[in-house]
């Protein structure tokens, strides 16, 4: 008689058992969640049908955020305690927070270390919480739709994000207990969700104006592989900046009366309105006796709006321009893809149109196609397609340097360069008898360190006392598919070695996350214990899966008996340990294995690179190559 | 952290012969197997060891192919490939009618800004180096297969002062786009 295979709780059955994914636009005006649900991708309403979650977060109330639509409705009432747009705040320090906070009137924590807080009545609030907040609320719409926990998401964030605020949105996702396969850009997504529908070859350049930010790509898709070749844009400029433009023109117009902040917010609503209006109307009233009683209406027709954003609209094209350049196309763009609300107003699209000399793709709503490429990608990293499917091959956005004499940023990663990337540099001592090495982190096009980001320091110590000049000091830098970096320093000759993963100057330490984490909504009553262990055994669970797959395909051919019986029995004595609760002793035993399996996993993919090249016949390739 | 242990060069890599000429489409073919193999995304669902060495190697092929792409990057990795230094290259004497065509050509540049139609020129200007560009090449490609490392040392710093020359050129072009 067979015997019936049982699975523990929370493991699947079957290896091919379909598993539940995300994509999740986290919007700077409206955020939105999607899945693939029997081979098609489309986005997740909430139980009242609406598919956009404000990305409005209300504080009013000591231990209980709100999020959306009600939060929305607060705005007026409590202006201060209603954080809109926060995603414009991520990663961002208090210096070059402050002019933007002042336009939304938000009050910010005292100090300028650090990211920026906003004082609201519950608190110091960083924007990494706000938008854990927005990530819960869509994380359990996704759970209540999908009936079932979800396994893995992908966040989607704008190309030009630079590290700090990428780190932010990767730790908003841990704070709103999110398991987050890849950070994705928001144009890749984009031309990720028209690719596959349509199939399409060639080159695209993806135009995506959103609430807060611009993104230009120019990608190249050729057989399922979307290469990046170029990326641009201004984390600052949006739709929200058309808004301000018409704000302070209706301000003008009626005489600039002083207006509250929460008259303000009720005015940027009713421009906001009014502009969604100027896409089909060609004028509209703008009623402003509802704020100011006595007020006349003031009329705003299509062309003064049209010359109000005219110069913003000029400078998206201006970014356009260099990410052509930087592409280094030798023919034209192929497609355009159109992404963000801002991209329904007709200016907007004719400027595009007359730029690239083709009219833009528009079928898939510009509001949509983001979550639903993120989907797409969560669907198959999750292991839910045949592999080779489709692969992305991703640019970091803005080079990547390091310090030097005399306030010189000494560039190492050049923006455009296609990630993962490893880059390493020598640098030497310059003082005699000089025993350590500041190592300062920048990002940004700019010279001098003055004008660049500055993402991280550390310091590498243990230097033997040299004359100038005589130590070796190789700093290499690691970014990863995420966008993020890792940098190590090492001293060649003595081999004294120092590195970090790097936690931006503007980011949140680990400590304060791991305090939010306690604190957090997500995991009130929930053991922390219990969830580390949890998150243990699935990481031992991965390794010991993945070797007894390698060992069993290539144990034999790779390895030899000592080194194939070295791994079979710590891999055996792990496996005893994963049911047992000592979760340092898993960690540690996981952690040791999983070292010493490295040099077998490296010399599989070396086989891999072999296979891949003879696997194709010369004839196959220059059959691909005339097409 | 154990890195690659991948002992060929970028060329053997690819598959390809070791030499200035090279078939852009099959590197580009080739450059997307490998990657289709190699990608941390292929390997999402591993181990965190599994995923760091996918990381180590996609950017090996990242490196490689950025490498060998680009001629000029690609001509200077032949030369490392022989023991030539970046520093050895740079010291090679340039003979005195590049050094005096280069400076007209960067006068012709500057005088942009003073023109009433600086556009034709400006287009004859970038024909005019990306020509010299190519001219250069073809005399590296002729010096290195003719084992005249110091001849095609030179004509990769000359193709150095084109480039960049070619890059101020179009900063202007669009600086007089965007004051359009």
């Amino acid at each position: 008689m067979a015997l019936l295979q049982i699975a523990e709780p929370g493991q699947s059955p079957v290896p091919h058992q379909v598993k539940q994914a995300v994509g999740i636009d986290l919007g700077t005006t409206n955020s939105l969640v999607a899945t693939v649900r029997g081979g098609r991708a489309a986005v997740l309403p909430d139980r009242h049908g609406a598919v956009m979650l404000p990305s409005v977060v209300n504080y009013s109330a000591p231990d209980a955020a709100v999020v959306g639509l009600e939060a929305q409705a607060m705005a007026a009432d409590h202006p201060g305690d209603t954080l809109v747009s926060v995603k414009r705040f991520m990663g961002r320090g208090r210096n070059d927070a402050c002019a933007d906070a002042q336009r939304a009137h938000y009050h910010l924590a005292e100090g300028d270390q650090g990211m920026v807080r906003f004082v609201t009545s519950a608190g110091e609030i960083s924007p990494v919480q706000a938008s854990a907040e927005i990530l819960h609320t869509l994380h359990e719409r996704a759970v209540a739709t999908m009936n079932s926990d979800i396994d893995g998401a992908v966040i989607t964030v704008p190309a030009y994000f630079d590290e700090a605020q990428r780190q932010a949105t990767k730790d908003a996702a841990t704070l709103a207990g999110l398991p987050v396969l890849r950070l994705l850009n928001e144009p890749t997504a984009a031309a990720v969700a028209y690719g596959l529908d349509s199939a399409e070859e060639g080159v695209i350049a993806v135009y995506d104006l959103g609430g807060g930010t611009f993104d230009i790509s120019i990608l190249r898709l050729h057989r399922g592989v979307f290469e990046v070749l170029a990326t641009g844009g201004d984390t600052a400029l949006g739709g929200d900046d058309f808004d301000a433009a018409i704000a302070d023109w209706v301000v003008q117009e009626s005489g600039s009366p002083s207006l509250t902040p929460g008259q303000y917010r009720q005015l940027q609503t009713m421009v906001r309105a009014a502009k969604e209006c100027l896409s089909t109307a060609s004028g509209v009233a703008i009623n402003m006796a509802e704020i100011l009683p006595g007020s006349a209406a003031i009329t705003l027709s299509r062309e003064t709006f049209e010359s109000l954003i005219q110069p913003l609209v000029k400078c998206t094209l201006r970014a356009c321009r260099r990410c052509l350049r930087d592409a280094q196309l030798d023919a034209g763009i192929d497609n355009i893809v159109m992404v963000g609300g801002s991209t329904r107003i007709p200016l907007v699209r004719k400027a595009v149109a007359d730029f690239f000399g083709r009219a833009p793709l528009t079928d898939i709503d510009p509001d949509q196609v983001v979550a639903i490429g993120a989907a797409i990608q969560a669907d198959i990293l999750v292991g839910n397609r045949p592999e080779g499917d489709l692969l992305l091959l991703d640019v970091i956005p803005l080079s990547l340097g390091l310090e030097t004499m005399g306030g010189l940023v000494e560039k190492i990663v050049p923006r455009n360069t296609t990630i993962p990337v490893s880059r390493a540099q020598e640098f030497t001592t310059f003082k005699d008898g000089q025993t350590a090495l500041a190592v300062h982190i920048l990002q940004g096009e700019r010279e001098l360190v003055a004008d660049s980001r500055s993402l991280a320091r550390f310091e590498l110590r243990g230097i033997p006392p040299m004359v100038a000049g005589a130590a070796r000091i190789l700093v290499t830098f690691q970014v990863d598919a995420d966008g993020l970096l890792n940098v190590s320093a090492r001293e060649e000759i003595t081999g004294a070695q120092s590195s970090v993963t790097v936690k931006p100057s503007f980011g949140l330490s680990d400590d304060e996350i791991a305090g939010m984490l306690q604190a957090s909504f997500s995991h009130a009553g929930e053991d922390k214990l219990a969830r580390q262990l949890a998150e243990q055994r699935l990481a031992a669970r991965q390794l010991v899966e993945g070797l007894e797959a390698a060992l069993a395909a290539d144990g034999d051919t790779l390895l030899d008996a000592d080194e194939c019986a070295a791994l079979r029995a710590q891999k055996t004595e792990l496996q005893t340990l994963m049911v047992s609760d000592d979760v340092d002793a898993i960690r540690k035993v996981t952690e040791r294995l999983g070292r010493e399996s490295e040099a077998f996993a490296a010399r599989r993919m070396d086989k891999s690179i072999r296979q891949a090249l003879a696997g194709v016949s010369l004839d196959a390739l220059d059959e691909e190559v005339k097409e | 952290m154990s890195t690659p242990d991948f002992k060929q060069n970028y060329f053997q890599l690819f598959n390809l012969p070791v030499q200035f000429a090279l078939d852009q489409a099959q590197l580009g073919v080739r450059y997307r197997q490998l990657q289709g193999e190699l990608h941390p995304d292929r390997y999402a669902n591993a181990s965190d060891h599994e995923q760091r060495v996918a990381v180590q190697y996609s950017a090996l092929v990242n490196a490689a192919y950025a490498t060998l792409r680009k001629p000029l990057a690609r001509a200077l990795y032949l030369l490392e490939l022989t023991g030539m230094g970046q520093e050895e290259v740079s010291s090679q004497p340039i003979d005195g009618g590049f050094l005096i065509e280069q400076m007209e050509l960067r006068e012709k540049l500057e005088s942009m800004g003073a023109l009433v139609d600086p556009d034709p020129v400006l287009d004859h200007l970038v024909t005019e180096i990306s020509g010299d560009i190519k001219m250069h090449q073809d005399e590296f490609a002729a010096a290195y297969a003719a084992d005249s490392l110091p001849s095609a040392a030179a004509a990769c710093v000359k193709i150095q002062y084109l480039e960049k020359l070619l890059r101020e050129a179009e900063q202007i072009e669009s600086d007089l786009m965007d004051k359009m």
